[in-house]
C-alpha cells in the first residue's frame, strides 16, 4: 500500500499494524489483500471495480465487509476464491494471498487447490448456488470427502434428519435450509477462511437471524475466519469482529465493529449509518439521505470517490486520492480530514433537502402527519368502516391452486381471511416474512386479483395505484416513460399539450427533469426507475397509493430518499398509503399504523410505534428480536417456518410459540384480531395477548 | 481436457476476442453489413430479368457446355438452355416463396401467440394444443402428404409449407409474450388504465419482436432448403419453369460426366441458404448488443 | 416418473390418432378420386360404382374412418395404386433400409454435435476449422452434400460406393432387417463393413445440417451452464474443471440439446426422403418419390404415417429423457 510513509510516525516503537505491513506471509493472516485493483471489460468500456484496497484476515476472526452495490466487494470476494472472470478480466495488479498462496497470478491449479483445501464459500442465493439436478448428499460429500463426514457436517449445521436430507434434491429444500448446506460444503474440511457473499439477502429475516447465529457459533467452535460480504451494516454489526467498509472500488474505513458503529471516522460510513433505518430512527421529520449517487465506474473521479457526495468536502478532495491511515491503531479511515472533523459535522436536520428529488418539499420541516400524535388518526378497530374510510377490506380470502409435485395440486392458502380498513390520509404498513400473503393482500386491493370471498370497498372513484418492487420491471422497457405517465391521462378529456404538461409536472413532483419523458427504463438508475414509477402513480393523484417493497432493492442510501418522496406525496396530495414491508423499521417510519401478518392472518395491528416499542403478539415479537441490530442477541424461534400449503391447525403460529398450549392447536379455533382491552386502537390475534 | 482447464473459465472468450480485434463500432459495422445481404439478395431476386442474360426456356446454345464455354457462364444444360439464367429465375421464385412463408407464418404465428400468451388460461390452452399438435408432426413430411393431396405447384407447395411452419412462430410468440405477461408492468399498464387490447399491442407485442425478427431471419436460410427438397422430390412447379430444386433432380443423370448441371443450381440453394443463416446471426448479435 | 411416462404415452397415442384424421382428411379433400385411379379414367359407370362399393366410399365419412383406423390396427395401409401391391408389403422391405440410414443419421448427427459443442466450447485448437466446414455444410441442401460426396469420394477418390444398400447379392434377411445388426448376428462381418461403407456418405449428408443446429444449442446451454452460480460453488470447492463439467453441467445442459434432437428428427425425415432418391437407396423415401409423380396418394399417406409415427416416438423418449436428466421436471 503506497500510504504506508504516511504510516511514518508508527514506524518506530509501535509495532506496524497489519494493514500497513509488507511481509509476505505473516503469522496472524490467514488472507492478505495488498493494494488490489481489477479492471473489467465490457464491450468497449473499462469497468474499474476495485481500485487499490488493501486488507487482512486474521485468524478466527468475522470480518464483515459492507458496501452497497458496485463497490467492489464481491470483486474482493472473487479475488481471494482465485475465481475472478477471465474472460472480461481486462487487469489486476497488486497482491492476493491465502495460506501464503498467490491467489491472483498463481497457476489454476494450484488456486483450485488451495481453495480446496483453505478456502469454503456461501453465496447470495442457495437455490441457483447449489445444483439442481444433483442430490444435496453428493454435492456435500464432494466437499466433505466421505457420506460420515457429510451426515456429520449437515448434522453440524443444525439439519435435523441429516441423512434423509442427503438424498434431496435442492428444489426440494427452503430457502433456509438450502443455505445451511452451502455453509456446510464451506466449512467441510476445516477451511482457514470462509468468503460468504451475502449469505443471508436472500432469506426471510428469522431465517437470516438463525444462519448469522450459526455462523457465529461456527467461527467459535471451528475457528476459522469468515469474510461476511454484506449490503447491511445491520448483519455486519451484529456479528462481524471488525468492519471494512467499501465504496466505489476504495476502502473508506476498517476497524473493530464497536469502534466503526460507535465512532465512525469517514464521512461515507457516517452517511450510511444516519439514512440505514434501525428500530430507533427517529420517525418525525425526513430521513437523512445521502445525495447524488455512487459515481460510476467506468469513470471514477479522479480525487476521492466520495466528493461529489461529502458535505465535507474541499478542493483538496477533488485532487487527492486518500488513502486509508489509521486514526487510532487498527482503525483506519481514508478521509483528509480529521475524524474528529468529521464526527463533529452533525447531519443538518434537513438533510432530505439536499437531496435532488426533495427540492421542492414543501414541507420539509413538516413532521409526518400523525408522528407526533400517532393515536390520533387511528379507527378504534377495523370492524366498521370509519367516517372516511379511503379502502376497507372485508373478510378476503384467497386460495389458489399450485402444483405440489408428482402431479399432485395443492392448495396454497394466501389469504386467510381479512379485514383491514384504511382511513383516508393514513398510511399503514403491512410486514410479514414470505409466504405470509402481504403481496397478495396488496394486490387484491389494487384489484389484480380477485377475492375467493369478501369485498374490497374503496372510499373513492379512483382507482388505487401501485409501486412495484422492482421499478425497473414496472416499466414496459420499450415505451419511453412519457409515453408511460401520459397513458394514465388518457380518456381524461385532456389536450396533447395538456398531457405533455402533466407528465413534465408529475416528473418535476418526484425531483426529475423534464427530459426523463424521452428515456426508457433502462438508461435510469434503480433511484430514478422507482422515482418515475411514483411519477406514474401520482400524475392523477389516487386516493390510496400501494406500495409493494419499494425500497427492498435499493441501496440503502437511496432507499431512504424514495421513503422520503412517499411521504411527501402523500401529505402534499391528500392520500392514504398502504405499505408492504418485509422489514419492521420500515414499516415503523412509513406507516402510522402497522399490520403483522403471518400466513394469511393479520396477527397484530396498531399503531406504529406502540407496536414496535410494546409488541402483544409473540410472533411481533420474534419479528422484532430478528432484525439485525448491533449487539442484540436475537430470539430464535427454532424450527422451519409452517408453509401456507398446510398452515397449522388452531393458531397457525403455534408450533413456533413459545407461548402456545394444546387450546392453540385445537382445529375448531379460529383466532381473529380482537381489541386490546387495555389499549382500543390496538388489536392482536392471540389467546394470550400479553401487553408489557 | 486438462490442457483446456485455463480458459474453461472463459467459455465465450472466442466471441469476446474477435469483438476486441474488431472495435466494437466495426463489429456493429459488419454485423450491419451482412444483414444487408438479405437486401442485395432481394435486389438480385427482383432484377433476375433483367440479369439474365438469356430466356430461361429456349434453347439457345450447344448442349452440355461446360461453363465459361461459348459465353455461357455457367455452361448450358441437357438441351442447351443457360444454366446461368434458370438459376436466376429460380432463384427469384426461391427467395420469395420463403419470405411469403415466412411473412405468412409470423402473422398467422404472431396472432396467434399474442391472443394465447395476453389471455392465458383456456384461450391459450386451447390455442397451444392446436400448435402442439402440428409441431408434434415432422413437417416436412407433413407438407410433402399436403401438396401431394392438394396436387403439386407453386402455390400449394407454398401453402403446404406455411401450414406446417406458422406453429414454430406461435410457439415464440406465446412463450415471450407469457414471459413478458408475468412481469410487473403489464399489471402496472392495467392499474394505469390500459385495457386488454391496449395491453397486448402496447405491453406484450413488441416484446416478441426481437426474437421472431432473429427466428424468422434464421428461418430465410431453413426454408430456401425445405423448399428446394420438395421441388427437388417433384413437388413444385412442372417441367419447363426454372426451379433450383427440380433442376437438380431432374439433371441428376448428368452428374457424372456434366457435374455443373446438376451442381449449379444447389450451389445457388447453397449461396442463399448461407446469406440467410450468416445474416440471422447477424441480426441476432444486432439484436443482443442493443 | 412412471405417472410421466403413462401421460407421455398417453399424448403419444393421442397425436396418433390426430395423424391418421389428417391424413384420412387429406384423402378426402385431394382432387385425386381413388376409383378413377384404380380402375382409369375410361371405366364405366358401372364399374365405378361397383368399385365405391367394395371401396366402402358409399358410406358415411365417419364410418369410412373407422375403418380405415380399424384397418391400420391390423397392419392394412391400403393398396398402393402404382404397385397394385398392399402397402404393408410394400414398406415391409423399404422399411427397415430408412430406419438403418435415419439411425446412423442421427447417430452421426449426436456425435458431430457434442464434437462441435465440446470443441468450441473448451476452444480445442483446430476447432475454428471443423466449425466453419459444418456450418457451411448446414446451408447446402441435402442432395448438394450427397451430390459432392458422390463427386469426391465415388467420381474422384473411388473410396466409397454412391449408390444402394450393399454390393453383396444375397445379404442375410432378418431379424431386424438393419443390414449391420443382421450381418452382426449372421457373424457375415463382410456383410457389415460392406453396408456401414454404403451408409458413411448418405447418413453423413444427411447428419450434417441437425448436427449443426443441436451442436449450436448444446454450446450454449454449456455455456451459460459454466457461468452459473452451481458451477461457481463447484470450482470453489476446488473441483477441476473436467469435474466441473461432467459431473455438474452435462446434466443441466442436456435438456435444450435434447428438445433440438427432437425437433431435428422430423427435419431428417424430410432429409432421407431426398437422400434415398440421390443415393438410390431402396427405402421408403424413394418409394414415395416414386408414388409423387403418378400420385399415389395411399402410397404417400402410409410413408407418412409411418415417418410420423416414428417422429411421435423418438420426442417421446426425449421427452422421457429430459425429465430423467432434471428433477424438477414433473408431469
Amino acid at each position: 500500500m503506497r500510504h504506508v510513509s504516511s504510516g511514518e510516525e508508527e514506524a518506530g516503537a509501535a509495532p506496524p499494524h497489519p494493514d500497513v505491513s509488507f511481509s509476505p506471509a505473516r503469522p496472524g493472516t490467514v488472507a492478505e489483500v495488498e493494494n488490489l485493483a481489477v479492471t473489467f471489460r465490457r464491450g468497449n468500456r473499462r469497468i474499474h471495480a476495485v481500485r487499490g484496497v488493501s486488507l487482512d484476515i486474521r485468524p478466527g476472526e468475522i470480518l464483515g465487509l459492507v458496501g452497497e452495490s458496485g463497490s467492489g466487494k464481491s470483486v474482493l470476494g472473487m479475488s481471494l476464491l482465485g475465481l475472478l472472470p477471465e474472460d472480461t478480466l481486462e487487469h489486476t495488479s497488486g497482491r492476493v494471498a491465502v495460506a501464503g498462496k498467490d491467489m491472483l497470478h498463481g497457476s489454476a491449479d494450484l488456486r483450485r487447490r488451495v481453495r480446496k483445501e483453505h478456502l469454503g464459500s456461501v453465496f447470495q442465493d442457495p437455490m441457483t448456488s447449489l445444483n439442481p439436478t444433483m442430490r444435496v448428499g453428493r454435492q456435500v460429500i464432494e466437499a466433505a470427502g466421505s457420506t460420515e463426514e457429510a451426515v456429520r457436517l449437515l448434522r453440524a449445521v443444525g439439519i435435523s434428519d441429516a441423512e434423509r436430507r442427503m438424498s434431496s434434491f435442492p428444489h426440494e429444500l427452503s430457502g433456509g435450509l438450502r443455505q445451511r448446506v452451502m455453509i456446510a460444503m464451506a466449512v467441510a474440511g476445516n477451511p482457514s477462511l470462509v468468503i460468504a457473499d451475502e449469505p443471508t439477502t436472500a432469506l426471510d429475516v428469522m431465517v437470516q437471524s438463525q444462519v448469522l447465529t450459526l455462523l457465529r457459533s461456527l467461527v467459535d467452535e471451528i475457528g476459522c475466519s469468515f469474510l461476511l460480504i454484506t449490503h447491511d451494516l445491520g448483519v455486519a454489526a451484529q456479528v462481524a469482529d471488525r468492519i471494512a467498509v467499501m465504496y466505489a472500488g476504495r476502502l473508506a474505513e476498517s476497524g473493530p465493529t464497536d469502534t466503526v458503529l460507535r465512532s465512525a471516522a469517514h464521512p461515507y460510513s457516517l452517511g450510511l449509518m444516519r439514512s440505514r433505518l434501525s428500530l430507533t430512527s427517529p420517525r418525525t421529520g425526513t430521513l437523512s439521505t445521502l445525495r447524488g449517487e455512487v459515481p460510476s465506474p467506468v469513470a471514477p473521479p479522479p480525487g476521492c470517490p466520495f466528493q461529489p457526495r461529502c458535505d465535507l468536502a474541499t478542493d483538496d478532495c477533488t485532487q487527492l486520492l486518500p488513502d486509508p491511515v489509521p486514526v487510532i491503531p487498527g482503525h483506519l479511515s481514508a478521509c483528509v480530514l480529521p475524524a474528529e472533523v468529521v464526527r463533529a459535522r452533525r447531519p443538518a436536520p434537513d438533510a432530505g433537502e439536499q437531496d435532488a428529488g426533495e427540492q421542492d418539499a414543501g414541507g420539509q420541516d413538516a413532521p409526518q402527519a400523525d408522528a407526533a400524535d400517532p393515536e390520533s388518526a387511528v379507527p378504534a378497530a377495523a370492524d366498521a368502516p370509519g367516517a372516511a374510510s379511503a379502502v376497507w377490506v372485508r373478510q378476503i380470502r384467497r386460495t389458489f391452486r399450485v402444483k405440489a409435485g408428482r402431479g399432485r395440486r395443492k392448495d396454497l392458502q394466501a389469504l386467510r381471511e381479512i379485514d383491514l380498513d384504511v382511513a383516508a390520509g393514513e398510511s399503514v404498513a403491512i410486514v410479514g416474512e414470505s409466504g405470509s400473503g402481504k403481496s397478495t393482500l396488496l394486490r387484491v386491493m389494487a384489484g389484480l386479483e380477485r377475492a375467493d370471498h369478501g369485498e374490497v370497498v374503496l372510499g373513492g372513484s379512483t382507482r388505487p395505484q401501485m409501486v412495484f418492487q422492482d421499478a425497473g420491471a414496472s416499466l414496459t422497457p420499450w415505451m419511453t416513460v412519457g409515453a408511460l405517465i401520459d397513458e394514465r391521462l388518457r380518456g381524461e378529456g385532456l389536450s396533447r399539450a395538456e398531457r405533455q404538461e402533466r407528465v413534465v409536472a408529475a416528473l418535476a413532483q418526484v425531483g426529475l427533469p423534464a427530459e426523463v419523458a424521452q428515456a426508457r427504463s433502462r438508461q435510469l438508475s434503480g433511484g430514478q426507475r422507482q422515482r418515475v414509477a411514483l411519477a406514474r402513480a401520482t400524475v392523477i393523484p389516487p386516493q390510496v397509493l400501494l406500495c409493494d417493497e419499494p425500497t427492498s432493492a435499493l441501496d440503502v442510501s437511496l432507499a431512504a430518499g424514495v421513503l422520503n418522496l412517499i411521504g411527501r406525496l402523500r401529505r402534499q396530495l391528500g392520500m392514504s398509503v398502504v405499505f408492504v414491508t418485509h422489514d419492521l423499521s420500515v414499516a415503523r417510519v412509513v406507516g402510522d399504523r402497522i399490520a403483522v401478518m403471518y400466513l394469511g392472518n393479520i396477527v397484530e395491528l396498531g399503531p406504529a410505534e406502540r407496536v414496535v416499542s410494546q409488541p402483544a403478539h409473540p410472533y411481533t415479537k420474534a419479528l422484532l428480536s430478528a432484525v439485525p441490530e448491533a449487539g442484540a442477541a436475537p430470539m430464535v424461534l427454532t424450527g422451519e417456518p409452517a408453509s401456507p400449503l398446510a398452515p397449522p391447525s388452531g393458531c397457525a403460529f403455534h408450533p413456533r410459540c413459545p407461548l402456545a398450549d394444546d387450546a392453540c392447536a385445537d382445529s375448531e379455533l379460529r383466532l381473529r384480531p380482537v381489541r386490546l382491552r387495555t389499549a382500543h386502537d390496538r388489536a392482536v390475534a392471540c389467546l394470550k395477548p400479553e401487553l408489557i | 481436457m486438462a490442457v483446456a482447464e485455463p480458459q474453461l473459465a472463459a467459455p465465450l472468450a472466442a466471441r469476446r476476442r474477435s469483438a476486441r480485434l474488431l472495435p466494437a463500432n466495426a463489429a456493429r459495422w459488419a454485423n450491419w453489413s451482412i444483414a444487408g445481404l438479405l437486401g442485395v439478395v432481394t435486389l438480385v431476386a427482383l432484377l433476375a430479368p433483367v440479369l439474365a442474360p438469356h430466356d430461361p426456356l429456349q434453347p439457345v446454345g450447344q448442349p452440355q457446355l461446360a461453363p465459361g464455354q461459348g459465353g455461357f457462364l455457367l455452361g448450358t444444360d441437357g438441351i442447351g438452355r443457360d444454366v446461368l439464367s434458370r438459376v436466376l429465375y429460380g432463384l427469384q421464385a426461391s427467395w420469395f416463396a420463403a419470405l411469403l412463408v415466412i411473412v405468412g407464418g409470423v402473422i398467422i404465428g404472431g396472432i396467434i401467440g399474442v391472443v394465447a400468451g395476453t389471455f392465458g388460461g383456456i384461450v391459450d390452452n386451447v390455442l397451444m394444443r392446436i400448435t402442439d399438435g402440428f409441431l408434434a408432426l415432422p413437417a416436412p413430411v407433413l407438407a410433402i402428404a399436403i401438396v401431394a393431396a392438394l396436387g403439386p405447384g407453386f402455390v400449394h407447395t407454398l401453402l403446404a409449407v406455411s401450414i406446417v411452419w406458422w406453429p414454430f412462430y406461435a410457439r415464440i410468440v406465446r412463450g415471450e409474450v407469457r414471459a413478458l405477461a408475468a412481469r410487473p408492468h403489464v399489471e402496472a399498464a392495467r392499474l394505469a388504465g390500459a385495457g386488454t387490447f391496449r395491453v397486448a399491442l402496447r405491453h406484450l407485442a413488441p416484446g416478441a419482436v426481437p426474437a421472431t425478427v432473429v427466428t424468422a431471419s434464421l428461418d430465410v436460410g431453413n426454408l430456401v432448403l425445405t423448399l428446394a427438397a420438395l421441388s427437388f422430390l417433384g413437388l413444385g412447379q412442372p417441367a419447363p419453369t426454372p426451379e433450383l430444386g427440380a433442376d437438380a433432380a431432374r439433371n441428376l443423370s448428368y452428374l457424372l460426366q456434366q457435374w455443373w448441371i446438376p451442381t449449379m443450381p444447389g450451389l445457388a440453394v447453397l449461396v442463399l441458404a448461407m446469406v440467410g443463416n450468416l445474416a440471422g446471426d447477424a441480426i441476432r448479435n444486432l439484436m443482443e448488443d442493443r | 416418473m412412471l405417472q410421466l411416462a403413462g401421460k407421455r404415452l398417453g399424448a403419444m397415442v393421442v397425436i396418433i390418432l390426430a395423424l391418421t384424421a389428417v391424413m384420412f382428411g387429406l384423402q378426402k379433400i385431394s382432387p385425386l378420386d381413388p376409383v378413377h385411379a384404380m380402375l382409369g379414367q375410361s371405366a364405366s359407370a358401372q364399374a365405378v360404382a361397383a368399385e365405391r362399393h367394395v371401396l366402402g366410399l358409399d358410406q358415411p365419412i365417419t364410418a369410412q374412418y373407422l375403418h380405415y383406423l380399424a384397418g391400420l390396427l391390423h397392419g392394412d395401409l391400403g393398396t398402393s395404386y402404382r404397385t397394385r401391391n398392399p402397402l404393408s408389403s410394400d414398406l415391409g422391405t423399404a422399411f427397415p433400409a430408412t430406419a438403418e440410414l435415419t439411425l446412423y443419421g442421427l447417430i452421426f448427427a449426436l456425435i458431430l454435435a457434442v464434437l462441435l459443442a465440446v470443441a468450441t466450447t473448451l476452444r480445442w485448437p483446430g476447432s475454428w476449422l471443423f466449425r466453419l466446414i459444418l456450418f457451411v455444410g448446414a446451408s447446402m441442401p441435402p442432395f448438394l452434400l450427397a451430390i459432392g460426396g458422390i463427386l469426391l469420394f465415388f467420381v474422384n477418390l473411388g473410396w466409397l460406393p454412391a449408390t444402394g444398400r450393399t454390393s453383396i447379392h444375397n445379404p442375410p434377411t432378418g431379424p431386424t432387417g438393419l443390414l449391420t445388426i443382421d450381418g452382426l448376428l449372421a457373424g457375415q462381418f463382410n456383410v457389415v463393413t460392406d453396408a456401414l461403407s454404403h451408409l458413411l456418405l448418405p447418413a453423413l449428408a444427411l447428419a450434417i445440417g441437425p448436427a449443426v443446429s443441436i451442436g449450436r444449442v448444446l454450446r450454449s446451454s454449456l455455456v451459460s451452464e459454466l457461468r452459473s452460480d452451481y458451477a461457481r460453488t463447484a470450482r470453489a470447492k476446488g473441483q477441476r474443471e473436467r469435474q466441473v463439467l461432467i459431473r455438474h453441467v452435462i446434466r443441466n445442459a442436456i435438456g435444450p440439446a435434447l428438445s433440438m434432437t427432437g425437433l431435428q428428427a422430423g427435419l431428417m425425415f424430410g432429409g432421407v426422403l431426398v437422400i434415398e432418391q440421390v443415393f438410390s437407396w431402396p427405402g421408403m423415401g424413394q418409394y414415395m418419390t416414386q408414388s409423387i409423380p403418378v400420385a399415389d396418394f395411399p402410397a404417400i399417406a402410409a410413408v407418412t404415417l409411418v415417418l410420423g409415427i416414428g417422429y411421435v416416438l423418438i420426442n417421446t423418449v426425449v421427452d422421457l429423457l429430459q425429465a430423467a436428466a432434471d428433477p424438477r421436471i414433473d408431469v
